[in-house]
């Protein structure tokens, strides 16, 4: 008994420092974020010092990152709300189907999460130019769209699944069509579920880069285009580029806390129930 | 059925497959935006690129990136969640805790590990220094470079594999185990010959996944190294970017983006199978 205590001893202590480990290049960028420049790349560091806000005020007041937040708001909000209504209604379709084609078109999704973002963008980007909608909000959010749909399916297939199809068989019986059963009956079943994918979906569309790079300019721009383009010609460049990354990372952390029980299915495509 | 399926079917045929399809054409044509018009010139792009220097150097660059950072994400994920497996207590907060660098946003997190890595300012080059130790180069030279990169992909996604493979023990048969262990076998015996077998179609998928986002790897190492020194940590889809949207060759960028398509299904299906055979040679 005493062995395995101590092991649980050890075992936790070593978990503790790895996790610090692991953690130090976010608490390195916060401390920095709160320093003046001078405290914040002295050799050896410096532990002891005068926080400030100053940096996380400018940040987001005089550099506009809160235009660029609204921006981000706007995006992961639209191709939500696009996105799931979308995606719920195929994922019932496809979780009450038994046919050879639901299977291929299954399939056939997780295939197209295989294909290189970048291969998507170029066509996105012609179109773009083409229609003259660089630098709109519907071009990117179509083509948050398009990187969520699949995922979205078969997020939310995972959740209908798990509703036993007697349900809807019940419902039927009782005289509702598939349309009243889908709606009062099985939906509000899977309202967790909607609200996980819901956040996975948006959490996607507020972390792209790629697509935010090519396809949004000065009235369009999103926080991770801003904080990679933050130019270095001020002396506090990198205090207030920390308090800007320090920012934009919250709602990733507000993110995890939420959706903490759902994590490794939404991370899985569902495949994977943790 | 078919009806619920239809409108994100519809929506999908626009805004996926219509693209997808486009950017095929294009890949055959000598599409250069702002140059003359279109030309379908068979496969010249392809063969163009197979020809140069530059891709096989960016594909072997890739190919080592990926192996290196997923094959070190790996280990170390799975002796975390091994850890986190025998542990009793406060293994949520600590899993939730290691989680964090993986819903970072990217670009982010790129940001956060140049602080790490940049020169005498960053604080591996501070620690290294006090503790009377020259440091390297880390971001300016090309083989640290590369050491630099896969630390970061490292760091990014080595959460995704901890919490993954945490929840594939989780839902293991422990009775097995625990035959093993009246058995006599060791910790280490248990875990090749007992855990490892039972985990083997979750560890293919997970890899899978990983290798298909590393392969793809474009945020990090955009805003880490941006492909420096010259073309060293130059990744395929940094160049196909480079292609596309600086040199506006929309052509030739297309067949990149094809032969990667290409290139990771052929690593997937070698993956599939060499895990198979494993799998029968096991029985």
């Amino acid at each position: 008994m005493k062995r395995k205590a101590r092991m649980q001893a050890i075992l936790l202590t070593a978990l503790i420092l790895f996790t610090f480990v692991n953690l130090v290049p976010i608490l390195w960028g916060f401390l920095i974020s709160i320093k003046q420049p001078a405290d914040a790349f002295a050799i050896p560091p410096r532990l002891i010092f005068e926080p400030t806000a100053d940096f996380h005020i400018d940040v987001w007041v005089n550099r506009g990152f809160l235009s660029f937040l609204l921006n981000s708001g706007i995006i992961a909000a639209a191709t939500v709300l696009i996105s799931v209504p979308l995606g719920t209604l195929a994922a019932y379709g496809l979780a009450r189907t038994r046919t050879k084609h639901a299977g291929k078109l299954l399939f056939g999704l997780l295939t197209i999460r295989m294909f290189p973002q970048i291969l998507l963008a170029i066509p996105f980007f012609v179109m773009a130019r083409w229609l003259g909608m660089i630098d709109t909000y519907p071009m990117m959010v179509m083509a948050m769209v398009a990187m969520n749909q699949p995922f979205t399916i078969w997020l939310m297939r995972s959740f209908f699944v798990d509703v036993p199809v007697e349900l809807d068989e019940a419902a039927m019986i009782d005289g509702c069509n598939r349309w009243q059963a889908f709606t009062r009956i099985i939906l509000p079943a899977v309202r967790p579920g909607l609200g996980v994918t819901a956040l996975f979906s948006m959490l996607l569309a507020y972390n792209e880069f790629l697509f935010a790079l090519i396809l949004t300019g000065q009235h369009t721009k999103t926080l991770p285009v801003a904080i990679a383009e933050f130019g270095g010609e001020d002396i506090n460049y990198w205090s207030i580029s920390a308090a800007g990354a320090i920012g934009i990372m919250l709602p990733a952390v507000i993110f995890t806390l939420l959706v903490q029980r759902h994590l490794i299915r939404g991370l899985t495509f569902g495949a994977v129930k943790g | 059925m078919w009806l619920f399926m239809a409108p994100s079917v519809a929506v999908m045929a626009l805004v996926l497959l219509y693209p997808f399809g486009s950017a095929l054409y294009y890949s055959f044509t000598n599409h250069y935006l702002g140059g003359p018009t279109l030309r379908f010139i068979g496969l010249d792009n392809y063969t163009a690129l197979l020809g140069e220097q530059r891709f096989w150097a960016d594909m072997l660059t890739t190919m080592i990136i990926v192996i290196a950072s997923v094959a070190l994400q790996f280990v170390i994920g799975l002796a975390v969640a091994l850890m986190l497996y025998a542990l009793s207590g406060g293994v949520r907060i600590i899993s939730l805790l290691n989680f964090l660098p993986h819903v970072v946003t990217p670009v982010v997190a790129g940001i956060f590990l140049k602080w790490m890595f940049v020169g005498r300012w960053g604080l591996l080059d501070a620690t290294l220094i006090g503790l009377g130790i020259f440091p390297p180069d880390w971001l300016g030279d090309p083989v640290w470079a590369k050491f630099s990169v896969i630390m970061a992909d490292t760091w990014k996604f080595m959460p995704f594999l901890m919490l993954v493979l945490y929840a594939g023990l989780q839902s293991f048969d422990t009775s097995l185990l625990e035959a093993a262990e009246i058995d006599g076998a060791t910790a280490w015996q248990r875990l090749i010959h007992v855990i490892l077998p039972m985990m083997k179609p979750l560890i293919a998928f997970v890899l899978a996944i990983r290798m298909m986002d590393a392969f793809r790897f474009f945020d990090l190492v955009y805003v880490l190294t941006n492909g420096g020194p010259g073309t060293a940590t130059e990744t395929i889809t940094l160049y196909t970017y480079q292609l596309a949207f600086r040199m506006l060759e929309i052509g030739r960028a297309s067949a990149l983006g094809v032969i990667t398509l290409i290139v990771v299904a052929g690593m997937i299906v070698v993956m599939i199978l060499l895990m198979q055979r494993g799998g029968r040679e096991a029985i």
